[in-house]
Protein backbone atom coordinates (compact mmCIF):
# COMPACT_ATOMS: atom_id res chain seq x y z
CA UNK A 1 0.00 0.00 0.00
CA UNK A 2 1.19 3.43 -0.84
CA UNK A 3 1.67 5.92 1.91
CA UNK A 4 -0.78 8.70 1.82
CA UNK A 5 0.99 11.93 0.94
CA UNK A 6 0.21 14.82 3.20
CA UNK A 7 0.14 18.32 1.85
CA UNK A 8 2.64 20.68 3.46
CA UNK A 9 0.77 22.49 6.12
CA UNK A 10 2.23 25.67 7.58
CA UNK A 11 0.82 25.09 11.03
CA UNK A 12 2.15 21.57 11.42
CA UNK A 13 5.57 22.06 9.81
CA UNK A 14 7.84 24.50 11.64
CA UNK A 15 10.82 25.79 9.70
CA UNK A 16 14.15 25.02 11.30
CA UNK A 17 15.43 28.37 12.60
CA UNK A 18 18.23 27.07 14.78
CA UNK A 19 20.94 28.48 12.53
CA UNK A 20 19.10 31.82 12.42
CA UNK A 21 18.84 32.18 16.19
CA UNK A 22 22.51 31.27 16.58
CA UNK A 23 23.61 33.80 13.94
CA UNK A 24 21.52 36.67 15.29
CA UNK A 25 22.60 35.83 18.84
CA UNK A 26 26.23 36.14 17.78
CA UNK A 27 25.48 39.58 16.24
CA UNK A 28 23.51 40.57 19.36
CA UNK A 29 26.34 39.48 21.63
CA UNK A 30 28.88 41.50 19.63
CA UNK A 31 26.67 44.62 19.89
CA UNK A 32 26.09 44.21 23.63
CA UNK A 33 29.77 43.40 24.29
CA UNK A 34 30.95 46.46 22.34
CA UNK A 35 28.48 48.66 24.24
CA UNK A 36 29.93 47.50 27.55
CA UNK A 37 33.48 47.88 26.21
CA UNK A 38 32.81 51.52 25.21
CA UNK A 39 31.02 52.20 28.50
CA UNK A 40 34.01 50.77 30.37
CA UNK A 41 36.29 53.05 28.36
CA UNK A 42 34.14 56.03 29.34
CA UNK A 43 34.24 55.11 33.03
CA UNK A 44 37.97 54.45 33.08
CA UNK A 45 38.96 57.77 31.53
CA UNK B 1 -0.51 35.17 14.13
CA UNK B 2 1.88 32.31 14.41
CA UNK B 3 5.40 33.08 15.53
CA UNK B 4 8.25 30.64 15.75
CA UNK B 5 9.60 30.12 19.27
CA UNK B 6 13.00 31.57 18.32
CA UNK B 7 11.39 34.60 16.74
CA UNK B 8 9.62 35.26 20.02
CA UNK B 9 12.93 34.99 21.90
CA UNK B 10 14.56 37.46 19.56
CA UNK B 11 11.63 39.89 19.72
CA UNK B 12 11.69 39.77 23.53
CA UNK B 13 15.44 40.45 23.44
CA UNK B 14 15.00 43.33 20.99
CA UNK B 15 12.15 45.01 22.85
CA UNK B 16 13.94 44.39 26.15
CA UNK B 17 17.06 46.13 24.82
CA UNK B 18 14.97 49.09 23.68
CA UNK B 19 13.36 49.44 27.10
CA UNK B 20 16.73 49.05 28.87
CA UNK B 21 18.34 51.79 26.79
CA UNK B 22 15.36 54.13 27.20
CA UNK B 23 15.66 53.66 30.97
CA UNK B 24 19.42 54.33 30.83
CA UNK B 25 18.75 57.45 28.75
CA UNK B 26 16.11 58.67 31.19
CA UNK B 27 18.36 57.96 34.18
CA UNK B 28 21.22 59.87 32.57
CA UNK B 29 19.10 62.81 31.49
CA UNK B 30 16.77 63.28 34.44
CA UNK B 31 18.70 61.88 37.40
CA UNK B 32 22.32 62.51 36.48
CA UNK B 33 21.55 65.70 34.54
CA UNK B 34 23.48 64.76 31.42
CA UNK B 35 22.96 67.23 28.61
CA UNK B 36 24.67 68.52 25.47
CA UNK B 37 27.74 70.61 26.32
CA UNK B 38 26.30 73.76 24.78
CA UNK B 39 23.31 73.59 27.09
CA UNK B 40 21.41 76.62 25.92
CA UNK B 41 23.82 79.23 27.33
CA UNK B 42 24.19 81.74 24.55
CA UNK B 43 26.81 84.35 23.74
CA UNK B 44 27.14 86.90 20.96
CA UNK B 45 29.89 85.42 18.76
CA UNK B 46 30.84 88.93 17.60
CA UNK B 47 31.44 90.09 21.15
CA UNK B 48 32.77 87.18 23.13
CA UNK B 49 35.01 89.53 25.11
CA UNK B 50 31.93 91.09 26.64
CA UNK B 51 31.62 87.91 28.70
CA UNK B 52 33.80 88.05 31.83
CA UNK B 53 35.21 84.52 31.36
CA UNK B 54 36.44 85.24 27.86
CA UNK B 55 38.21 88.53 28.38
CA UNK B 56 41.82 88.10 27.16
CA UNK B 57 43.20 88.25 30.72
CA UNK B 58 40.85 85.49 31.90
CA UNK B 59 41.72 82.98 29.19
CA UNK B 60 43.63 79.85 29.97
CA UNK B 61 43.88 77.86 33.16
CA UNK B 62 42.90 79.49 36.44
CA UNK B 63 43.07 77.86 39.84
CA UNK B 64 39.91 78.60 41.78
CA UNK B 65 40.41 76.28 44.74
CA UNK B 66 42.52 73.32 45.86
CA UNK B 67 42.16 70.80 43.03
CA UNK B 68 39.64 73.02 41.25
CA UNK B 69 40.46 74.74 38.01
CA UNK B 70 38.69 76.66 35.28
CA UNK B 71 39.95 76.52 31.72
CA UNK B 72 38.61 79.25 29.47
CA UNK B 73 39.30 78.77 25.79
CA UNK B 74 38.52 80.71 22.66
CA UNK B 75 38.67 78.39 19.68
CA UNK B 76 38.99 80.16 16.36
CA UNK B 77 40.22 79.28 12.90
CA UNK B 78 42.86 77.96 13.45
CA UNK B 79 43.98 78.41 17.01
CA UNK B 80 43.14 77.71 20.63
CA UNK B 81 43.54 80.88 22.63
CA UNK B 82 44.70 79.77 26.06
CA UNK B 83 45.90 83.18 27.16
CA UNK B 84 49.46 84.46 27.31
CA UNK B 85 52.36 83.72 29.62
CA UNK B 86 54.47 86.27 31.58
CA UNK B 87 56.48 87.07 28.45
CA UNK B 88 53.36 87.71 26.44
CA UNK B 89 53.71 84.58 24.35
CA UNK B 90 50.59 82.53 23.61
CA UNK B 91 50.19 79.56 25.90
CA UNK B 92 50.29 76.24 24.05
CA UNK B 93 51.12 73.96 26.96
CA UNK B 94 49.16 73.79 30.17
CA UNK B 95 49.91 71.81 33.30
CA UNK B 96 47.26 70.45 35.60
CA UNK B 97 47.97 68.41 38.75
CA UNK B 98 46.63 64.87 38.70
CA UNK B 99 43.20 64.37 40.24
CA UNK B 100 42.09 67.96 39.67
CA UNK B 101 38.64 68.86 38.49
CA UNK B 102 38.66 71.22 35.54
CA UNK B 103 35.67 73.18 34.35
CA UNK B 104 36.26 73.76 30.65
CA UNK B 105 34.44 76.69 29.06
CA UNK B 106 34.89 77.21 25.36
CA UNK B 107 33.51 79.60 22.77
CA UNK B 108 34.18 80.41 19.15
CA UNK B 109 33.75 83.64 17.21
CA UNK B 110 33.66 81.96 13.79
CA UNK B 111 32.76 78.40 12.85
CA UNK B 112 32.09 75.12 14.62
CA UNK B 113 35.19 73.68 16.28
CA UNK B 114 35.85 70.68 18.42
CA UNK B 115 37.44 70.53 21.85
CA UNK B 116 38.95 67.16 22.58
CA UNK B 117 41.64 66.25 25.03
CA UNK B 118 42.51 63.00 23.30
CA UNK B 119 42.43 60.00 25.61
CA UNK B 120 40.10 61.65 28.13
CA UNK B 121 36.37 62.25 28.31
CA UNK B 122 36.86 65.95 27.59
CA UNK B 123 35.20 66.05 24.21
CA UNK B 124 32.71 68.58 22.98
CA UNK B 125 31.62 70.75 20.10
CA UNK B 126 32.20 74.47 20.23
CA UNK B 127 29.47 76.27 18.31
CA UNK B 128 29.29 79.98 17.51
CA UNK B 129 26.65 81.56 19.70
CA UNK B 130 26.92 79.08 22.56
CA UNK B 131 29.16 78.60 25.57
CA UNK B 132 30.18 74.95 25.67
CA UNK B 133 31.16 73.75 29.09
CA UNK B 134 31.91 70.51 30.84
CA UNK B 135 33.65 69.41 33.98
CA UNK B 136 36.33 66.75 33.78
CA UNK B 137 38.52 65.10 36.37
CA UNK B 138 41.95 64.17 35.09
CA UNK B 139 43.11 61.15 37.04
CA UNK B 140 45.90 59.80 34.88
CA UNK B 141 49.21 61.62 34.67
CA UNK B 142 50.66 62.09 31.23
CA UNK B 143 50.80 64.33 28.25
CA UNK B 144 47.62 64.75 26.26
CA UNK B 145 46.89 66.61 23.08
CA UNK B 146 44.10 69.11 22.98
CA UNK B 147 42.83 69.11 19.44
CA UNK B 148 40.03 70.17 17.16
CA UNK B 149 37.97 67.21 16.02
CA UNK B 150 35.39 69.08 13.96
CA UNK B 151 36.67 69.95 10.52
CA UNK B 152 36.83 73.75 10.56
CA UNK B 153 38.78 74.66 7.43
CA UNK B 154 42.13 74.46 5.71
CA UNK B 155 44.12 74.95 8.93
CA UNK B 156 42.12 72.46 10.97
CA UNK B 157 45.15 70.25 11.58
CA UNK B 158 47.08 73.16 13.08
CA UNK B 159 44.62 73.56 15.94
CA UNK B 160 46.21 71.85 18.87
CA UNK B 161 47.82 72.42 22.24
CA UNK B 162 49.29 70.20 24.93
CA UNK B 163 47.74 69.39 28.27
CA UNK B 164 50.09 67.86 30.79
CA UNK B 165 48.66 66.12 33.80
CA UNK B 166 51.40 66.20 36.41
CA UNK B 167 51.91 63.85 39.37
Amino acid sequence: MMKKKTLPNSSSQEPNLKGTIISVSIVGFIIVASWFAVFGLFLSR
Amino acid sequence: MHLHKYEKWWLIFGVGTLITFLLILGYGAFYLGTHPQSHGITIDPQEIEAEESFKPENLGLTKVDEGQYVLNVVASAFNYDLGTDEEGKPVKHIQIPKGSTVLVQAVTPDVIHGFNIAGTNANMMVEPGFISSMEVTLNKAGEYTLLCNEYCGSGHHMMFATVEVTE
